[in-house]
């Protein structure tokens, strides 16, 4: 038991460590005054968001090489907490300018002052969960971040696609949360303990009853696997990715999917893996239990039945949500590998990921501003009435898909290589197959755009100058990405480096 | 020694408790009957984490308790407001009434 | 000695015992005359309009949601007021923050006007009212 004085001493060090989840608290508090004071002003919170962010982003930038523990035991800093910190930072500044020109928004809500709060909220929902290494901090990032994503879902309040896919979200989320949690206290009850390192070090001095083991982890993933939208767990994706605003479900397919793989990742490495030092690269398992085989499951899942089910669909939003499925399924299986290349991987994945799925859904937004729908037919011949629209589309359509010479192609080629490098071949197969699938449904969107209703005499969709440059924004780094990717890999390969205790 | 309440009848209560729940949020088609079925879910998991909580003389477990019960207030609170928007928009608190999307 | 069952049985009986002994006694001791307006749901003399199960008003409701909200939240004071004393004035600093910000929730719900009783706009009726067949 520490005295006094060292337990403040502590408490100071870890205050400091906490700095960007610091810095976002109080742009929540002081968004929440903002708009209670100036009742009137349109995008004050948003501004405060994202100086919110950027303070967060300055704070993150001084953590950069920092690997240690805060509030005894409870929360982690460690490379791949700041790699995956840095895509949700990045993919919430860019939902919040998303947010500002999307006129839905605007028309169907009284007001958006709550909308950017509630999404200062989530985004420091998401960094909590990120860096924790304790259950309870994992369930209540968990709930932190649901509940604010439950009322954004739900934001137009006068859609009625948005509150059906808000109830929708609410219900699974909290059967699945209450799973989730049910697992939690079996683990507690079996290992005696709610931190992940001691649990690690329970289970590797001690035999426990493989089946309630595996049992409890078979529900904690139900928690984790409905924030990632794995497939038995996907239900609520595609309606909700329907009826939310276009930059909510753009945010919950990128940002929420960060920090959910990233609580996977750290939960399944930290728990379940011999700490033994120097052979860092691939992980051996504790116990018994094959988790290689059952997240391979997962991902076969996920994949297959995201693939084959968007071939059906004509909403353009919930094809995007299919693929988001698939993508979830393509980056479990480079976490089915669990060794380090395979956690680079995902990390490479979703840097690329985050830069063409906001783009996807940007264009969505652009498009939805002038025509009013989502549906697929509504898309006919657009690629002529907005040039660049249909060019941006098509490249990120490219790139999601995975084709060269764009950013998707480069994260799929790192998850293949580490699924073969691991010997899953057959799991490789089947992705490959899958992004073969994929194609089927992309082009359909681009034939719609080019091939389709080719000579109407419609008018051109109209856009501001500032809402292309956003667009570029996106467009470009896709691109740019493709090529030059080094960077990001160097960077991720170093950021692969999960935090294991002392 | 006293004779003591085994732990293994705290935790098949509350994984009846728990079953009784998902039942109840599989089954019923009331918006606001599933919220309390989800409740129950969540006490099931309390009395767990009570018990287990007890058993290993362990305080960590009642502290999720606390956090539980929280946590479950602000859901049912954001829950129930939701249904309200959602009545005020199709007039139904019945899920399967509620299906604009499918597939 | 008494083992844990046996508590519990010990607490139900007693509970069976508390209820029934009062409920008998009281029959034995009270009189008994009834009559109609006895037996009306106000024996003040109001009398009740319409069935029970009416539906609440939904502003009730908001305002319950709210209460609900800031009355759990009381449940993190208790363990703090367990070990207040040895922490001393870094705990209350801390606890501050934390009432700060239910505070603030509090002051938001509030500004708001969504803990308001708003009163439904009474209908005063216009000349137009009384021409028969114009519409509204």
């Amino acid at each position: 038991m520490l005295g006094l004085d060292q337990f403040i001493a502590e408490l100071n060090k870890s205050i400091s460590m906490f700095l960007p989840e610091t810095a976002l608290v109080i742009a929540f508090l002081v968004a929440l005054l903002l708009d209670l004071m100036f009742k009137k002003s349109k995008n004050l919170t948003g501004y405060t968001a994202l100086i919110g962010f950027l303070v967060t982003g300055y704070f993150l930038f001084k953590q950069m090489n920092m690997q240690s523990t805060a509030f005894s035991n409870m929360f982690v800093i460690d490379q791949f907490g700041i790699f995956m910190k840095w895509v949700i930072l990045l993919s919430s500044i860019g939902v919040v300018l998303i947010s500002f020109f999307t006129n839905e928004l605007y028309e169907k809500a009284k007001g958006v002052g709550e909308y950017f709060t509630l999404i200062i909220g989530m985004a420091f929902g998401m960094f909590l969960l990120v860096g924790s290494s304790n259950l309870i901090i994992i369930y209540l990032a968990i709930e932190t971040m649901s509940l604010s994503s439950y009322v954004l879902a739900g934001y137009t309040k006068e859609v009625k696609r948005a509150s059906e896919a808000s109830l929708k979200y609410v219900i699974f989320g909290a059967v699945s949360s209450g799973i989730m949690i049910y697992g939690i206290s079996i683990l507690f009850g079996l290992t005696g303990s709610l931190n992940l390192f001691e649990i690690n070090r329970f289970l590797a001095a001690n035999p426990v009853n493989n089946f309630a083991l595996f049992l409890s982890v078979i529900m904690i993933l139900s928690g984790f696997g409905y924030k990632i939208s794995a497939v038995p767990f996907h239900f609520w994706t595609p309606d909700v990715y329907e009826g939310a605003p276009v930059p909510i479900t753009a945010y919950l397919s990128v940002a929420s999917k960060a920090a959910g793989f990233a609580i996977l990742l750290r939960f399944f490495k930290v728990t379940f893996l011999d700490s033994v030092p120097g052979n860092d690269s691939v992980w051996t398992l504790l116990g018994s239990i094959d988790w290689h085989f059952v997240i391979a499951i997962l991902a076969v899942l996920s994949m297959t039945l995201g693939n084959l089910v968007a071939l059906w669909q004509t909403n353009v939003k919930r094809i995007l949500a299919y693929s988001s499925i698939a993508h979830a399924g393509y980056m479990l299986m480079a976490v089915s590998t669990m060794d380090d290349a395979g956690v680079a991987s995902v990390l490479i994945y979703f840097f690329m990921y985050m830069v063409m799925n906001l783009g996807a859904f940007y264009v969505v937004a652009l498009i939805a501003n002038n025509i009013g729908s989502e549906e697929i037919d509504d898309y006919n011949g657009l690629g002529y009435r907005a040039p660049i629209l249909g060019i941006c589309m098509t490249l990120f359509l490219i790139s999601l898909t995975g084709l060269p010479p764009t950013a998707g192609f480069i994260g799929k080629l790192y998850v293949f290589s580490a699924v073969v490098k691991a010997g899953y071949i057959w799991l490789a197969v089947v992705g490959v197959i899958n992004s073969v699938i994929s194609l089927f449904y992309y082009v359909k969107i681009f034939r719609n755009m080019y091939l389709n209703d080719v000579d109407s005499n419609k008018s051109k969709l109209t856009y501001s100058p500032a809402s292309i440059v956003l667009l570029f924004v996106f467009a470009i780094p896709t691109l740019y990405l493709g090529i030059f990717f080094n960077d990001i890999v160097k960077w991720a390969s170093y950021s692969a480096n999960i935090f294991m205790g002392k | 020694m006293q004779e003591s309440v085994p732990l293994n009848y705290y935790l098949i209560l509350s994984a009846i408790f728990f079953v009784m729940g998902a039942v109840g949020v599989l089954t019923r088609r009331n918006a606001i009957i599933i919220f309390m079925s989800i409740e129950m879910m969540l006490n099931a998991v309390n009395l767990t984490f009570v018990s287990f909580s007890s058993y290993n003389s362990d305080p960590a477990g009642q502290m999720f308790v606390f956090f539980v019960m929280a946590v479950a207030a602000a859901e049912a609170a954001i829950g129930l407001a939701i249904v309200l928007a959602l009545y005020r928009n199709q007039q139904t608190v019945y899920v399967d009434k509620v299906n604009l999307m499918k597939w | 000695m008494l083992s844990d069952f046996g508590v519990i049985l010990l607490f139900f009986i007693i509970g069976f015992i508390f209820v029934g002994v009062g409920l008998v006694a009281a029959a034995f001791i009270r009189p008994s005359h009834p009559n109609p307006i006895k037996n009306s749901t106000y024996e003040c003399g109001e009398i009740p309009i319409g069935g029970p199960w009416i539906r609440f008003n939904i502003r009730f409701y908001v305002i319950a949601l709210v209460f609900l909200l800031f009355d759990v939240e009381v449940v993190f004071l208790l363990p703090w007021a367990l070990v207040f004393k040895q922490l001393g004035w870094f705990a209350f600093i801390e606890m501050i923050v934390f009432v700060v910000i239910l505070v603030m929730g509090l002051a938001y719900v509030w500004g708001k006007g969504d803990i308001d009783w708003e009163k439904p706009k009474p209908y005063i009726p216009s000349i137009d009212d009384l021409v028969v067949g114009k519409k509204k």
